[in-house]
């Protein structure tokens, strides 16, 4: 008692304030267990008629009785085979099909993988000779747009049904009308790849004569095309053959990362990234505004404002003339860029670098423009590139052909006044969204309502069709036939790999309906036997070929596409072009850079869940776009990130977050396109804001000078994944490299000291006993100086493992479900970081730390390598997560199949897309990469029938397969003939944390640069 | 007297109780082992196809109907066509099979009663093992002597152990056998 009483004899601790005042009832109430009288109500008789004891016996019995009784076979179904079973399908094993991919204006040639007739898979098709194998995150994502469950699945007329046969008399109706009062017919398409679509066009154009075709991409090569056309006399440009440019000078161009054919050039700029055997290297310099996935890989990067590029390209010239005197005659120009001095633009010692490295390779080097430049910024460069001798690396038989140029913006002011004033009788949106695309100032929504039939073709309800009278769905690419000839020489085909799921048609073959006047005269058959014919007229006939034409068809299909030898005529150039290229050196206030998003295009991904939550390859962020700013601007602003900013340009303004994002030049503010869809469905419906606003007709509408910002109130929180699953610590700055998780040398010091990086030997012990590997052994290797962070391997990764799309807000929790992660760290200062990016994804262990702490054995090891995880098994304790050092272990929070944002996933739909060689997984389940245990299964079950042994050769994972740059490696680490075993001696070669000794099976090749000392600047 | 009354219920009654549960469930446990394992289970298929005629009779070979048994993971149950090879000809007027007529000339699937299944979190691959030279027999039992086809081995996850540990012992007709794997990312994945 007396420790429980304080000072002054009362207690410290009471239950009541009778207990306080010490009442002498509460004593008894102590002693007491019971109070008295307690059971006095207590009367057996009351109770009910069965005792305790019969009640037991009872229990027992019955429960016996039903076990026993109940027990019977469990009913497992039924098993439905296929009536008649369609010779090439074999359940279970997979079949594929060559296409061509139709989502952007490359048309990379695919390889479809479908099970028992259901398209699981894209990959490149590997006799592709542009994409060779490889198809970037776009293309792979793309299965879940064919099995999204927001597709239009009927032909609509003011939101309600109609058959496609009345929709298709009234649509005829409607043309001949038109025709007859001499009314215009406008057919909006975003681009032609296809040349058979542009015959169909132009029949449609024939059949009626006021019709009138328009074509508008929301980000699209114009200016580049048109530069080329006054530089020299053709719209038709070459491609680059970055694999024999020594040096690379990138001005405002994201070519390794969204620009133009990005595979084909990632694969030629890695093949000099060689370091197997070779050092080899060219030279990447990149002047840009922003901080794009180009940018990251720059050697040297140089901070210009993308309206400063014309001057940053005319101090170029001037400086490189006056090194040379007489490499520019025309004194006209001589005089617009006799002021110009290049040492505004950075470090002095940097730019003569660029200066001596174009001036010494002159001939096999470079100067590329970004997409998204004026014209007279790429008329200027393609001077320089001829005033330099590189015209040699221009790929005049890789040639990209025009079938449909952009209609200048006066043409689209046109139509828009007059279907203001009631002279358009009919618009159609060919599976276009004009109304999202086209800057305000056309007006042309409020247009639209002006027109009486107004009909839009598309595979999903948009801005543009709810605007409209008429939704007719189409096919998606998959369901679909068609062409393509986008490089001169290679013509593919595509062909369908699933009948339509839906009630929708391919939208050529109801163009050709309508061409032929009666609604009842389409059948399904219509495209494909126009398309037929159209091949053997114009491909198959100019063909020397001994085949007769079905069997060339046939063959034709077989492989995706024909190819021949042709060459376009090489032109000289045109000096009168560079005339008009004036510099207006006077920048005002900020300028805003809007580029094409990286994942969700031109918006026409928005939708896709997978594309929507892979991290964008700088800032990592999902689900979203904001304003990127210098840190210095940032503190000019005092907004941190998630702040809202107004970007205002012209009076036209919008509200937006900020990512303060190192790198960036201080006056340009970089916003991604394709954000802000307000008519789509559930997934994509208001992510991000639509930047399109802040476009305005003319010229340059991607670069925005003289733009003004200004802080909002309020904040967006932002997702982004980098800080999560982070290796990095923000308190500990460059831990990464302390840590050694990233190592990194220059080209130089590697020629110099081929061992520099091992110089440090650490005496590493283990606690435990090693494994013993007798066979096969799984490892891969990822060479760093290859990966450029496109996140077509996380993409591919997703697809083939059925991982699921969790949403924004479970992503803020960290919890987003990839297995497959790409690291991003800065060093250096913030406004001129040093980028480094590391693929990062279960490293099977020998010495798995993880495998330590289960308590269920749920996380183990194979014989051959892989670090094991049993769903079946998990109880989810998150222990293994805890203890991995890597950081690569996904925790299924949810049961992800049914709570993405509200059950978008519910649904008979999006279900087909999943492998199914692969578990689904349900919640409380820990998962991670497996290295696709289920292709090395595949593998070894090939082998034993054709009895073999199972080789590393015979094994790529989705992420190897996907890969562009060829950057990873798979195979038999036992097997020492073999590139993974070779790779893993490799001087450069080294795991992240060694010093853990938890002996990783992913070997990191260490990056160099080629700088031009042995330190990295 | 309150001290024996919980006496007796805590050495007599509750020990007399448990013992009764408990043997009720061990009883059970063992009488329903084999429903629990499927090992017995017949149901009656839409057509009363019966194996012992065609696999045992008329000898033909399994490979036959069962095609993808060496080449992939699934068997494969054949499709209608595959009995339409000999019935568009053979036995066309029994009631059977002008059911089967029936099912093929309306092209519908038959839906044949699923027999043998392991659960959907193991992979089991056929080719693996037939070409390994592992007879049918070993696993689904003499087929050839069965007029209504039935499971008579467990499909559980120590069957599949107890082989793949004892080849030799389970498998005796292969003189050469290695032991299988017995990873779980063998059949779990």
């Amino acid at each position: 008692m007396s420790d429980l009483t304080n000072k002054s004899g009362k207690k410290e601790f009471w239950k009541s304030l009778n207990d306080y005042n010490d009442d002498p009832g509460m004593q008894k109430k102590r002693e007491d267990e019971f109070l008295e009288n307690v059971t006095e109500e207590f009367n057996s008789e009351n109770l009910s008629g069965i005792s305790r004891r019969k009640f037991l016996a009872l229990l027992a019995a019955s429960t016996a009785v039903t076990a026993t009784a109940c027990s019977d076979y469990r009913d497992k179904g039924e098993i439905i085979p296929y009536n008649k079973r369609p010779e090439e399908v074999f359940p279970g094993v997979a079949n594929y099909y060559a296409s061509t991919c139709d989502r952007c204006a490359s048309a990379c040639g695919i390889l479809i993988k479908t099970r028992e007739g259901r398209p699981i898979k894209v990959d490149g098709n590997p006799d592709h000779p542009v994409n060779q194998g490889k198809i970037c995150a776009k293309g792979q994502a793309d299965i879940m747009s064919l099995y999204d469950p927001n597709r239009l699945r009927q032909p609509l007329k003011l939101r309600s049904e109609i058959s496609w046969k009345k929709a298709d008399e009234e649509i005829i109706a409607a043309l001949n009308e038109s025709v007859s009062q001499n009314k215009e017919i406008a057919l909006i398409t975003e681009g032609v790849t296809s040349p058979t679509a542009k015959k169909v066009l132009d029949d449609f154009k024939k059949r009626y004569a006021t019709a009138k075709i328009y074509s508008h991409k929301l980000v699209n090569d114009e200016s580049r095309k048109n530069a080329w056309l006054k530089s020299y006399g053709t719209k038709e440009y070459p491609t680059v053959k970055f694999d024999k440019a020594k040096i690379i000078l990138a001005l405002d161009s994201d070519f390794l990362g969204n620009e133009g054919n990005y595979l084909q050039n990632i694969r030629m700029f890695t093949s000099k990234r060689e370091v197997v055997g070779k050092t080899d290297f060219n030279r990447l310099y990149c002047a840009e505004g922003r901080m794009s996935a180009t940018g990251m890989m720059a050697d040297y990067r140089f901070r210009v404002a993308p309206d400063q590029q014309l001057d940053f390209v005319f101090s170029l010239m001037n400086e490189l003339n006056k090194m040379n005197p007489g490499l520019i005659s025309d004194s006209l120009l001589k005089n617009k860029i006799s002021d110009k001095s290049i040492y505004k633009f950075g470090d002095k010692e940097k730019l003569n670098h660029l200066l001596n490295d174009l001036n010494t390779n002159r001939g096999a080097s470079i100067i590329y423009a970004g997409d998204t430049l004026p014209e007279e910024v790429h008329v200027a460069v393609n001077f320089l590139n001829e005033m330099l001798g590189n015209k040699t690396l221009y790929d005049y038989t890789r040639t990209i052909k025009s079938l449909i140029d952009e209609t200048p913006s006066e043409d689209f002011s046109k139509l828009a006044s007059s279907m203001k004033n009631g002279n358009v009788g009919v618009v159609i949106h060919f599976d276009s969204n004009p109304v999202y695309t086209l800057a305000n100032e056309f007006g042309y929504e409020a247009a639209l309502r002006k027109v009486k039939t107004v009909v839009s073709l598309t595979e999903e309800e948009n801005e543009s069709s709810a605007a409209g009278i008429y939704s007719l769905p189409v096919n998606h690419p998959f369901e679909s036939w068609g062409d393509a000839n986008v490089y001169r020489g290679i013509y593919s085909l595509r062909q369908p790999v699933i009948a339509p799921i839906f009630n929708t048609r391919q939208k050529e073959s109801v163009l050709l309906a309508w061409i032929s006047g009666s609604a009842d005269s389409y059948n399904e058959d219509i495209y494909h036997q126009y398309l037929i014919k159209n091949f053997e007229e114009s491909v198959f006939n100019n063909k020397n070929t001994l085949s007769d034409s079905k069997t060339f068809w046939y063959s034709a299909l077989h492989d995706g596409m024909v190819q021949s030898d042709e060459s376009a005529a090489e032109s000289k150039f045109n000096p009168a072009a560079l005339a008009s290229v004036e510099s207006k050196n006077n920048p005002v206030g900020y300028v805003v850079h809007l580029t094409e998003s990286y994942f969700v295009g031109d918006g026409k991904f928005a939708n896709n869940g997978w594309l929507q939550e892979t991290p964008h390859p700088v800032s990592k962020v999902t689900w979203d776009n904001y304003a990127a700013l210098s840190p210095a601007l940032a503190q000019k602003l005092s907004v941190e990130m998630n702040d809202l900013v107004e970007v205002e340009v012209k009076g036209k303004r919008i509200i937006i977050p900020v990512l303060v994002q190192p790198g960036v030049e201080d006056r340009t503010i970089n916003i991604e396109l394709g954000y802000g869809r307000t008519v789509i469905g559930e997934a994509g419906k208001n992510v991000g804001v639509n930047a399109n606003v802040l476009m305005h007709l003319g010229s340059a509408s991607y670069i925005l000078s003289g733009a003004s910002l200004k802080k909002s109130s309020g904040n967006h929180l932002l997702a982004s994944t980098q800080e999560h699953h982070s290796l990095d610590d923000a308190f500990v700055k460059e831990i990464h490299r302390t840590r050694k998780i990233i190592q990194e040398g220059t080209v130089e010091k590697y020629k110099k000291e081929p061992g520099f990086l091992h110089e440090e030997k650490e005496n590493l012990f283990s606690i435990t006993t090693d494994h013993q590997y007798t066979g096969n052994k799984w490892a891969m290797a990822i060479d760093l100086n290859k990966c450029v962070s496109c996140g077509a391997c996380v993409t591919s990764c997703n697809v083939e493992n059925n991982i699921p799309v969790v949403g924004k807000d479970q992503v803020e929790k960290g919890r987003e479900m990839q297995w497959m992660r790409i690291d991003r760290y800065y060093s250096g200062t913030p406004e001129d970081p040093i980028v480094s990016n590391q693929p990062m994804l279960c490293q099977h262990c020998d010495n798995a730390p993880c495998e330590n702490v289960c308590p269920v054995n749920a996380t183990n090891h194979s014989p051959d390598g892989l670090n094991q995880m049993v769903y079946n098994r998990c109880v989810g304790t998150r222990y293994c997560s805890n203890n991995c050092p890597y950081k690569v272990r996904r925790f299924n929070f949810f049961n992800f199949r049914d709570h993405f944002a509200d059950a978008y996933y519910e649904n008979d739909l999006t279900s087909m897309a999943n492998n199914p060689e692969v578990t689904v997984r349900s919640r409380g389940v820990m998962e991670k990469c497996t290295f696709c245990v289920q292709r090395i299964m595949e593998a070894r079950s090939n082998a034993i029938r054709d009895g073999k042994t199972v080789s590393g050769s015979d094994i790529v994972t989705a992420c190897q397969q996907a890969c562009p740059a060829t950057a990873i490696t798979f195979g038999d680490a036992n097997d020492p003939s073999s590139p993974i075993a070779k790779l893993r001696e490799h001087n450069l070669s080294y795991h992240v944390l060694e010093t853990t000794n938890v002996k990783p099976n992913v070997t990191y090749i260490a990056k160099l640069r080629n700088t031009h000392s042995e330190e990295i600047v | 007297m309150k001290r024996t009354v919980l006496d007796y219920a805590l050495k007599i009654r509750l020990p007399l109780t448990l013992f009764v549960i408990a043997l009720s469930f061990i009883l059970t446990f063992y009488i329903s082992r084999p429903e629990r394992d499927s090992v017995g289970y017949a149901p009656e298929q839409p057509i009363k196809f019966s194996h012992k005629l065609h696999a045992g009779q008329m000898a033909i070979d399994c490979q036959y109907c069962h095609i993808g048994v060496s080449k992939e993971r699934h068997a494969i149950i054949p499709s209608v066509n595959i009995c339409m090879n000999c019935h568009t000809v053979a036995r066309k007027d029994r009631p059977e099979i002008i059911k089967l007529t029936k099912y093929y000339e309306e092209n519908k699937p038959v839906p044949w009663k699923r027999i043998h299944k392991v659960p959907e979190y193991a992979y089991f691959n056929h080719s693996v093992h037939v070409n390994k030279q592992i007879d049918c027999v070993s696993c689904h039992g003499d087929v050839k002597q069965m007029d209504i086809i039935s499971q008579v081995k467990p499909f559980t996850m120590t069957a599949c152990l107890d082989c793949h540990r004892n080849p030799h012992e389970k498998i005796p007709y292969l003189q050469k056998v290695n032991k299988g794997p017995e990873n779980c990312s063998a059949c779990h994945r």
